[in-house]
């Protein structure tokens, strides 16, 4: 809310020191966003003196004046205003002036006469919208005196952020109270005054006769009040109530709304004017109804947008018609206009929730809208109605018809709150005084008793305070205003806590940390996803859900919530070629979302996954570019079941049609005591073309919920071998077909108890030498026994019964 | 010629090959002719039996003296060539140490999950628990359970993203739902009332969303780090020291923290904290506005509904709970001029941290 410090001031005194008094607004809870000077802008205008006035030679309307400005020599300026004459007095913007709108006053040549400067019109100084000529000063005008001065218009105005629960923030009467509060001093409100400008409208009820309000639900509008003011003369508001309207941050529009802004502004009391000749029927009585909007029913609102209201919304109607979007905004034809004669003034308050609703279905904030839906106070309406007639009737030459209409279904009363000091002071951490506790609290108008318990104050809050509804609300209302800077840092003094990872957290740290020193980098990328992302990438979208769809994304590329983490993975791989880095290695963990019809909520499941492009580095004079493939992935994987200690880790090869966006061949699922943990492979080239990758891709994306499951974070003691091993090498030849872990599944089932250990050293083809269709796999198998050095006829005999099971199984032969 | 007489002639000639052995293997090669099976000196001590007895003892005196003083050269001899040959393939091996040396790269942890380590370590330090939430809420856990019912003003100050609701329910504002994106990390806050036992000293970090595009300092997804203290005696005060605490361990002992007033439908009383610019130190400069101070967290003392509504009774137990911005720590801290990258997994970024 933009809170003008010269109009503030006449309600409270403010103090001199803006930067001091935007510190302690901050600390206090009121937002200082922005601090305006205002006058400013008026360097080098003055008020000048007109001394000669001769017709342009070469125009028909302008004019060469002589001005002077108190600056010596007089200066000469070409006028086009119709009313410029000798001997008068107006400003005058002189070269060197910026006026509003970032006009830059210079020295110029208009039709060959030298202009040196502008006499200006009050809408070109940015007050008020007069425009039909110059600005005439009073003849009393000293010249040469700045404008601003002259005319007391320098004023600082400040932006403040109004939070949600302070209705009563959002007037000035409101901050003038809240300053109040904040220093301790007095504070003038001007609405009785104002409102006994207005002594006749009480004698006479002609009001009633004329005009009727029906509020059909009064959950809606808790109080409706109608006036009327006749023989109103729409036109420019006076400049007074100009300077303020426009001061607060809206514009000057005429006389009567200017009025109904100048109330809204001063006590946060939305009010809205009617053409009352609009809402007339044919017997001469203005009908107001307070109603629910129908289903659809269309309305057009005074800003020319057609809406279409829902039952949701409350209307201002007559019987045939609605004429207001009650709280929001009026309807485009009823609204005051320049014949408007007669003006039917509603002052009233509707339901919060409605209101906030309403604005938020028809994406429509307005002033009233806001306030209404932080809460309106009841009880002052019928005089803050009465201050408004006063005033519309005074600036418009009007007359307020007598009476009032005011129908209150539903009064707001003060509630009664105690306050118990030693439980304030306690959870507060401070000994703060009685004495500041209840000056503070009646100072934000609260009324304060003493209660037969001396440590238990009784306070009853004001109406305009709908936030202060509990002692907790008190609380903060006294520690703000006492300071927070003003309380002792302390640290909790619980023995009963302590500070735990769990397991489950303690595996995860585990599995970043391998991830980690295997080369990966961890990265983030968007939770949103492109609902084609998984056809694109070609991964089966079995066991994945439905996608979660936002029904408000920002864009059709972000419009579900990721399935894989993949496709996030590979848009980083190719951003990181697009800028030359060839080699990347990254990995995420996070969350895939999976939902499913007639669920609520989606399943949330924790992923890890990991992309690898290039090589780990470029090759160095002692080391080679090794690119990668599968073979890094899954030694990522084997690392991870390494230090993790999955039980039974089995690599089962994917079928093509398992697994459509790997290269087939090169495609494997990771399982661990028979449950499936994820899988890892070269990215199909189809796949990676359609994430605008040209390059191999090695992938893996991991179940990190059952990574976590299957880790076996404590593993138990073996003993350290105490006798000598026996290595014997041996090398197979085997068909094609015939897998490494078919091979080790035999040895290690043949071995016994005496095979410590298969390692698979060397693999070779050779069509001459081992055979077409052929390989020969070379193993270095470790015979131990635990409890003695093993003599060679026990490894012997071992290592044949071993080979011999093999070659039957595998059919097999031992390489010479 | 006498015995005696052969062997010392043998133990001259020996000595002398042994003086002249240049390497190593020539050496062994002296040794082996002299020492070993068939060495000229093994010969003799193989023969003493043919040796006449009375000759005997004289013989076997020489042969020994012979053999000590032979092996007693050979290994002087041994040692001189030893260190020689090790010096020599020493002198051999020697590198250019300004090569490069060979290292394994090791990866790098992403700066946002970092920074939450780092603050998560803290709070662990000071008796903490760590906790999760999920990021597809319910209107109940973002919103209601917080004390910020339907219509409530303040959640018009946040943009929050709707997700379709399958179950079939509507909601009453169009375009809204009851499900959606959670907006803040505080509905973790109303899971671990519900789910824990008193007291609850927690911190949960985590993804949150708001419907704002990206741009420099806007990411629609960031992270903020909750904490909730829910203890019998716990003050305004507590809330001050903690986070002054925690803000000092962030960002350095030299920083100050203020705390201004300010509402959250949650908590009651309410502040925003700053810490002093660590650029101009509270003078005023162009990052911290002018203002000399940084905002870098909300707070407040658990509002009484919201522990009630978990079955907790604010009579008995009070508590505090602040949300810290993990990106907004991650511009002041470590200067990153455009959050964007942050998502970009831009290796040249990535690999700064």
């Amino acid at each position: 809310m933009r809170v003008s410090l010269k109009w503030l001031s006449e309600y409270v005194d403010v103090p001199a020191d803006v930067k001091a008094l935007c510190d302690r607004l901050d600390l206090t809870g009121t937002g200082v966003e922005g601090v305006e000077k205002t006058g400013e802008a008026f360097d080098h205008v003055v008020v000048g003196h007109v001394l000669t006035c001769e017709p342009h030679p070469d125009s028909d309307h302008m004019h060469v004046v002589t001005v002077d400005v108190g600056a010596g020599e007089p200066v000469q300026i070409v006028c086009g205003a119709p009313n410029i004459a000798a001997g008068i007095k107006v400003p005058v913007a002189c070269v060197g002036a910026v006026l509003p709108g970032d006009v830059k006053i210079k020295k110029s040549k208009l039709r060959g006469q030298v202009s040196c400067g502008m006499c200006c019109s009050q809408r070109e100084l940015g007050m008020g919208s007069d425009h039909a000529g110059i600005w005439v000063l009073p003849d009393d005008a000293p010249v040469g005196a700045p404008i601003a001065d002259y005319l007391k218009m320098g004023d600082t105005v400040l932006d403040l952020e109004i939070t949600p629960n302070r209705p009563d923030c959002l007037s000035m009467t409101g901050m003038a109270r809240e300053l109040g509060a904040m220093y301790q001093e007095e504070v003038r409100d001007p609405l009785v005054a104002m409102a006994a400008r207005l002594p006749e409208v009480t004698a006479g009820d002609d009001v009633a006769g004329t005009v009727t309000v029906e509020v059909a639900d009064p959950a809606r509008c808790a109080r409706y009040t109608a006036r009327v003011i006749d023989n109103v003369k729409v036109g420019p508001s006076p400049d007074w109530l100009a300077e303020r309207v426009t001061a607060a941050g809206a514009r000057s529009i005429n006389n009567v709304v200017d009025v109904t802004n100048y109330i809204l502004f001063l006590f946060g009391q939305p009010l809205h004017a009617f053409d009352y000749d609009r809402l007339v029927g044919d017997d001469g009585v203005a009908r107001v109804i307070v109603r629910a909007a129908g289903e659809g029913e269309a309305f057009t609102t005074l800003d020319g947008t057609d809406r279409v209201l829902t039952p949701d919304m409350t209307v201002i109607a007559t019987p045939e018609r609605a004429v207001a979007l009650a709280g929001v905004m009026g309807g485009l034809d009823s609204e005051v206009e320049d014949d408007t004669a007669t003006v039917l003034l509603e002052a009233a308050t509707f339901e919060r929730g409605r209101t906030s609703r309403t604005s938020r279905n028809l994406g429509l904030i307005s002033e009233s809208s806001m306030r209404y839906e932080r809460g309106v106070d009841d009880n002052p309406i019928d005089v803050i109605s009465q201050a408004a007639a006063a005033l519309l009737a005074e600036v418009s030459g009007g007359t307020v018809r007598p009476g009032v209409v005011d129908v209150w279904a539903e009064r707001t009363l003060p509630r009664a709150l105690e306050f118990r000091i030693p439980r304030f002071c306690a959870m507060m951490g401070a000994d703060i005084p009685r004495d500041f506790i209840a000056d503070v609290l009646a100072r934000l108008g609260c009324e304060v008793a003493v209660t037969a318990d001396a440590d238990v104050l009784a306070v009853t809050a004001p109406t305009f305070r709908p936030d202060l509804e509990r002692e907790i609300d008190l609380y903060e209302e006294v520690l703000r205003l006492w300071g927070m800077d003003r309380i002792p840092a302390t640290l909790p003094g619980s023995p009963k806590r302590v500070g735990t990872r769990t397991e489950a957290e303690r595996t995860v740290a585990l599995v970043n940390e391998t991830l980690r020193a295997a080369g990966l980098n961890e990265t983030m990328t968007y939770s949103f996803a492109e609902p084609a992302d998984l056809e694109r990438l070609r991964l089966p979208a079995e066991g994945l859900g439905e996608p979660v769809e936002l029904l408000n994304p920002l864009n059709a590329e972000q419009s579900v919530m990721r399935q894989s983490i993949v496709p996030g993975l590979l848009r980083s791989v190719s951003y990181n070629l697009a800028r030359g880095v060839a080699d990347v290695q990254l990995y995420e963990a996070g969350t895939v979302f999976a939902a499913a019809e007639g669920r609520k909520k989606p399943k949330e499941r924790k992923r890890v996954a990991g992309v690898l492009a290039g090589a780990m580095g470029d090759a160095a004079w002692n080391r080679p570019r090794v690119p990668f493939d599968f073979f890094d992935g899954k030694g990522v994987l084997e690392s991870l079941a390494r230090e993790l200690a999955l039980p039974k880790v089995r690599f089962r090869a994917l079928a093509p049609d398992e697994a459509l966006h790997l290269q087939p061949g090169r495609a494997a699922e990771m399982m661990a005591d028979g449950a499936v943990i994820g899988w890892v492979g070269e990215l199909h080239p189809l796949a990676a073309r359609a994430f605008d990758i040209e390059v191999p891709v090695t992938v893996f994306e991991l179940d990190l919920g059952a990574l976590v499951k299957a880790a076996r974070p404590a593993r138990p003691y073996v003993d350290v071998p105490a006798f000598p091993p026996v290595s014997v090498d041996v090398a197979l030849v085997v068909d094609e077909g015939v897998t490494h872990e078919r091979l080790v599944q035999c040895m290690t089932s043949a071995g016994g108890r005496l095979l410590e250990d298969v390692r698979l050293f060397d693999v070779y083809r050779d069509e001459e030498r081992v055979g077409a269709g052929k390989k020969s796999m070379a193993y270095s198998l470790t015979y131990r026994a635990p409890d003695r050095t093993l003599t060679g006829e026990e490894v012997e005999k071992a290592h044949a019964r071993l080979i011999a099971k093999v070659e039957k199984a595998t059919g097999a032969e031992v390489r010479g | 010629m006498a015995i005696t007489e052969e062997l010392s002639a043998l133990r001259d000639d020996t000595l002398a090959a042994i003086a002249a052995a240049g390497t190593t293997a020539a050496l062994e090669e002296v040794r082996v002719a002299v020492l070993g099976k068939s060495g000229t000196l093994t010969g003799y001590l193989r023969s003493m039996g043919q040796v006449p007895k009375e000759e005997r003892a004289a013989v076997g005196k020489a042969v020994n003296e012979a053999r000590v003083a032979v092996e007693e050269a050979l290994g002087a001899r041994k040692a001189v060539l030893d260190a020689a040959e090790l010096d020599a393939a020493m002198d051999a091996a020697a590198v250019d140490v300004t090569l490069p040396g060979r290292v394994q790269q090791r990866g790098t942890r992403h700066l946002i999950n970092g920074i939450i380590d780092e603050v998560s370590e803290i709070f662990l330090g000071l008796g903490y628990s760590v906790a999760e939430g999920p990021e597809v809420e319910t209107d109940y856990y973002n919103f209601e359970a917080l004390n910020a019912p339907a219509d409530h003003p303040s959640r018009s100050m946040q943009d929050t993203f709707y997700v379709l609701d399958r179950s079939g329910d509507a909601a009453r504002v169009r375009g809204e739902s009851d499900v959606l994106l959670r907006t803040q990390t505080s509905g973790v806050q109303v899971h671990c009332l519900e789910d824990q036992g008193l007291p609850i000293y927690v911190i949960a970090p985590g993804k949150v969303y708001r419907r704002d595009v990206a741009d420099p300092s806007h990411l629609p997804q960031f992270h903020q780090i909750e904490g909730l203290v829910v203890d019998e005696g716990i003050t305004f005060g507590d809330l001050k020291g903690t986070l002054d605490y925690v803000c000092k361990q962030i960002f350095g002992p030299e920083r100050k923290t203020r705390f201004r007033a300010h509402y959250f439908p949650f908590t009651e009383p309410s502040a925003e904290v700053d810490v002093s610019c660590g650029i101009c130190h509270g003078e005023g400069c162009r990052m911290c506005k002018g203002t000399g101070w940084l905002e870098i967290l909300g707070c407040g003392m658990v509002d009484p509904n919201v522990l009630e509504m978990s079955g907790v009774d604010p009579e008995r137990y009070s508590g505090f709970a602040f949300g810290m911005g993990v990106e907004r720590i991650a511009c002041l801290k470590y200067n990153v001029p455009d959050l964007r990258m942050l998502l970009e997994g831009d290796m040249r970024f990535l690999r700064q941290f």
